[in-house]
């Protein structure tokens, strides 16, 4: 139990600091142009490896918080990032979730999904922010981006388990070495 | 559910919603900025004797740089100090803190809120007195400020010379260069030449008049033939402010 919720307070930690990267980060801005936004790739990571229960509330905070910090409409961002990470989430035993390229796939998708469906909800509520092709170039070069978050935070999230967890249970290996009966012939 | 609760509740209610969402990370803007200034501290006082030699030359390098760099940054601000002597309204200096989330918006967030006498609609303009952008929401401690360029931030304008209004508004297609805007409505029979001057006209009340906007760089006839458009390149590099001015008394 009390792993779960150190999961979870660390998972909402990530988001937290990502989106807050996002907004007061300007780097990124000064060198490629534009603010890389990484959440979908936190979603579909999420939603490969931990429970329903943690995509909600991952989808919930990051969209709140991506929202707060901008002109976009008050929870808009909660859907899309919610649906992005619950179809991963549902389809996770049907897909090579521990591949490299398939990760990064999942990533690129999710994040061309995010974009669209962002725009769409937006024209719903009669909200026009500014789109042009420049700006499809920029969802495609973040799209990239997300892909290569996915193994990123697969990676981060082994070396975390390493780190928080038990060592596992390997009934060959022993401690001391010179302690083991070797049986047979040299 | 949550998300069908949010489009629910009153406009009211989730605007102050959102600021209290968005004051969450105020801890994180404190902690951000203290470790800037402990790693700046740092940075001077850690020494290397190892290095002396080397870092003698290169503080003597160094020193030339900063002095050139002192010297720019004591035109601007002597600038800036006439502008504040110079111009009839009251204002206030503030830092940019923060960026919109999304790469559709152009709104910079600001350290300075109510409790600083900010209020909303106020004119920002840059150090040097250029136009930036209008107060759009306010909190406590911080507020937004929608740049000039961004779709809510349209306001009327005219060109210094010949005195002609229009409207500036955010480009029709997105544009990467924050510093290209639209301006439009003009008269179809006057003559608009690249490098005209242009200036708020103080109509609508939301700006003061002869604030400078930025100059022309191209004009052509709009597609029915009415009105004339013009491209403006907008004086305020609005990608790399640091610090603007908030017009609190005009």
């Amino acid at each position: 139990m009390i792993f779960r919720i150190g999961k979870m307070l660390l998972l909402l930690l990530g988001a937290y600091f990502l989106t807050f990267m996002q907004s007061y980060w300007h780097g990124p801005r000064l060198w490629l142009g534009f603010q890389p936004d990484l959440t979908p790739a936190l979603l579909v990571f999420v939603g490969m490896t931990m429970g329903a229960g943690y995509v909600s509330s991952l989808a919930l905070a990051a969209g709140l918080w991506l929202d707060s910090l901008s002109a976009n409409p008050f929870g808009i961002s909660i859907f899309p990032l919610f649906f992005v990470g619950w179809v991963v989430f549902c389809i996770r035993e049907k897909i090579m979730i521990r591949e490299f390229m398939a990760q990064i796939y999942l990533g690129v998708i999710a994040s061309l999904f995010v974009f669209l469906f962002q725009l769409i909800l937006l024209g719903m509520l009669s909200v026009s922010p500014m789109i042009g092709w420049e700006m499809a170039f920029w969802s495609l070069l973040n799209a990239f981006f997300c892909g290569l978050s996915v193994p990123l935070f697969s990676c981060l999230h082994k070396v975390f388990r390493r780190w928080f967890s038990n060592s596992p249970y390997e009934p060959n290996k022993w401690l001391n070495n010179n302690r083991q009966i070797v049986r047979g012939k040299d | 559910m949550a998300l069908i609760l949010l489009l629910i509740i009153p406009e009211i209610a989730r605007a102050k919603l959102k600021s209290t969402i968005g004051g969450m990370f105020l801890p994180a803007i404190g902690v951000s900025s203290a470790g800037h200034n402990v790693l700046g501290v740092l940075s001077e006082k850690s020494p290397n004797p190892v290095q002396d030699e080397i870092n003698n030359q290169s503080l003597i390098s160094d020193s030339k740089l900063e002095n050139i760099q002192l010297r720019a940054e004591n035109l601007r601000l002597r600038e800036a100090a006439e502008w504040g002597l110079r111009v009839p309204w009251r204002t206030k200096l503030a830092q940019v803190i923060g960026r919109d989330s999304f790469n559709w918006w152009r709104r910079v967030k600001l350290n300075l809120g109510s409790q600083h006498g900010i209020r909303s609609n106020q004119p920002v303009v840059s150090i040097e007195g250029n136009l930036v952008g209008r107060i759009s929401e306010v909190g406590l401690k911080t507020s937004w400020a929608v740049l000039v360029g961004d779709p809510n931030c349209s306001f009327s304008a005219l060109i210094k010379s010949s005195r002609q209004q229009g409207g500036i508004v955010s480009p029709k297609r997105f544009n990467s260069n924050y510093r290209i805007v639209e301006l439009t409505y003009l008269p179809n029979d006057i003559e608009v030449r690249p490098g005209n001057v242009v200036v708020t006209s103080g109509l609508g009340g939301a700006f003061p008049k002869e604030i400078p906007v930025g100059q022309v760089e191209d004009s052509w006839l709009s597609r029915d033939g009415l009105y004339l458009e013009a491209k403006i390149k907008i004086h305020a590099d609005l990608n790399r402010l640091e610090e603007v001015r908030i017009l609190t008394d005009y």
